[in-house]
């Protein structure tokens, strides 16, 4: 992860990423108990949005340090990394206001609780549903917060739902 | 309390206890049970193709392929 960290900020003051921000189940272990994963998920602000691969400049800057592609991701250290351009307004918030964390020394950018649950909200998988649980359960986010996030992204009756599932005795 | 109720809430204690591990310690925990998660899908991975030569015959579906 060190490495990875190490990477994504070269990334950035190459000027191949405008920002980034560690999000999934990386970044939720920041939060909770550990949790079993396979890859750590990278949201990204490419400097082209506008082109038809978004990610080449990634890959290729990758590429030239070593780190080769497998499948959907790149291998960095013990990490499989998967870029994943921000793609619609609560995940850009979320890079956006992500927070600066420290991993053994090296800064690395990781996405808030409260966003951590509402994308998991939004996404609506069943490990999607346990993450949530997981960050309410460990206090770093609060029922009102997530309610009011949510309603700020349309995903009012959907945490409604969540709610009405998981957590109303 | 039973024996299996103090267990069980023992083990949901230690579960907890680990959130208070620092974030890359629990990094680096991920790391090791996705490791070994590997090191067990390799092995069954490399085992199946013996359990099916026990049977003495490809599966039906490879069957079909081969045809």
């Amino acid at each position: 992860m060190k490495e990875l960290a190490r990477l994504l900020n070269e990334m950035q003051q190459a000027g191949v990423v405008r920002t980034y921000a560690l999000f999934g189940a990386t970044a939720q272990m920041r939060y909770t108990e550990p949790v079993a994963t396979l890859d750590a998920d990278v949201l990204v602000a490419v400097a082209s949005e506008d082109r038809l691969d978004p990610l080449r400049e990634i890959y290729d800057f990758c590429a030239a340090r070593g780190y080769r592609a497998e499948g959907e991701a790149i291998q960095v250290g013990a990490w499989p990394a998967q870029f994943i351009p921000a793609f619609n307004p609560l995940t850009v918030e979320a890079m956006e206001e992500a927070v600066p964390a420290d991993f053994d020394g090296v800064p690395l950018r990781v996405v808030r609780a409260d966003h951590l649950a509402v994308i998991a909200l939004s996404v609506g998988r069943a490990k999607d549903w346990a993450r949530i649980l997981a960050l309410l359960e460990s206090d770093s986010v609060s029922r009102k917060a997530i309610a009011e996030l949510a309603a700020r992204h349309g995903l009012a009756d959907a945490w409604q739902w969540f709610q009405s599932r998981f957590l109303n005795d | 309390m039973t024996d299996s109720e103090v267990m069980l809430r023992r083990q949901a204690q230690w579960q907890k206890d680990r959130c208070s591990l620092s974030w890359p310690e629990k990094i680096r925990m991920a790391e090791r049970v996705r490791g070994s998660a590997e090191r067990l899908r390799d092995r069954s991975n490399r085992a199946r193709p013996q359990t099916l030569s026990l049977s003495g015959s490809a599966p039906t579906a490879i069957r079909r392929r081969e045809r």
